[in-house]
């Protein structure tokens, strides 16, 4: 990682590095809103194209990391918006100077153990969020008829399950 | 802890859908996209005409109007057919020996204004979108990327 005091002296070997690290969280962040591949794939290179635009704003080369996982949510919170045909400004500059520092969390083993609170859920919600992590482009109506529940019920209890399985996860932070 | 990381974490411990080659490669392109020196222009909020529509309140749709280092730069931008088109005004006009290149990450288009400091580019895919204007004896002013789909 760079040791200088900006960001703008990086080199093409060390942005490497940087994709390497990172593109797989901001993928997966992109498409845990939802999007489609192309929306996604628009997300995470939006967000690499904001740092290049901030390079030089961004002093703490330590921080990247969180820093292109919040751009990645802004912009693929702004997608997912006008997805579902709400109006969104095409010039909203995300303010991530400071970035989400529950960012950083979003690696392979944070979701290790992600896993072993899910598997201390109930039914249905074991099932269901495991459908819906392994299957990214299932609809509520195949997860429906998958654990036989009606495909109205899926969306808010996937939320209520999701919601039981953040504060299991937070427990364990506490 | 957000929803959408608890989801994404999940993924990617079970190894469901991995980041696809091709965006992986878009992002390592991305460095060959920096302006050295350059100064960013910001976004600035554009007037209404009256009778004009506009979705947010503060400009026509599809204009979007940047300002740094005593410069304007307008952009239009149109998706017509699966292509981009992009027009602009620079102004003050920027001189004859100016360059005005329109890129977006895949492929750039380098114009020269018109006395009146306009420009226009088609035929670029749609998606991510920036106005660099070059004068010598000026460092290179860039608008920020401007996201365009139909």
């Amino acid at each position: 990682m760079p040791t200088d005091d900006t960001f703008a002296t990086i080199d093409q070997a060390t942005w490497e590095d940087l994709v390497a690290r990172f593109d797989g969280r901001m993928w997966a962040v992109a498409r845990a809103f939802g999007l489609s591949a192309s929306d996604a794939a628009d997300a995470v290179q939006g967000a690499w194209l904001r740092l290049v635009e901030n390079a030089d704003a961004i002093r703490d080369p330590e921080r990247i990391g969180a820093w292109l996982v919040t751009t990645t949510r802004h912009e693929a919170a702004r997608l997912s918006r006008r997805a579902r045909g709400e109006v969104v400004a095409d010039l909203e500059v995300p303010d991530t100077s400071v970035p989400d520092p529950t960012a950083a969390l979003v690696d392979a083993d944070f979701g290790r153990q992600v896993w072993r609170r899910l598997d201390l859920l109930g039914e249905p919600c074991r099932s269901l969020i495991r459908l819906y992590v392994l299957h990214p482009e299932a609809r509520y109506a195949q997860i429906a008829v998958r654990l036989d529940l009606p495909v109205g019920s899926i969306g808010p209890t996937r939320a209520r399950c999701m919601a039981r399985l953040r504060a299991l996860v937070e427990e364990e932070d506490r | 802890m957000r929803e959408e990381y608890l989801l994404a974490a999940l993924r990617m411990a079970a190894g469901a859908d991995p980041v696809p080659e091709r965006v992986s490669a878009a992002a390592r392109a991305v460095f060959g996209l920096r302006v050295p020196g350059g100064v960013p222009a910001e976004p600035v909020g554009l007037p209404v005409p009256p009778g004009a529509r506009s979705g947010d309140g503060t400009r026509p749709p599809g204009v979007r109007r940047f300002s740094a280092d005593g410069l304007v730069i307008d952009i239009e931008t149109d998706v017509a057919g699966g292509r981009m088109e992009v027009a602009g005004q620079v102004s003050p006009a920027p001189g004859p020996e100016a360059r005005i290149e329109v890129r977006t990450p895949y492929v750039g288009k380098v114009r020269v204004p018109s006395p009146g400091g306009r420009f226009a580019v088609a035929g670029l895919p749609p998606g991510w979108v920036s106005v660099v204007c070059h004068r010598p004896g000026h460092p290179p002013v860039f608008t920020r990327w401007v996201h365009v789909r139909p």
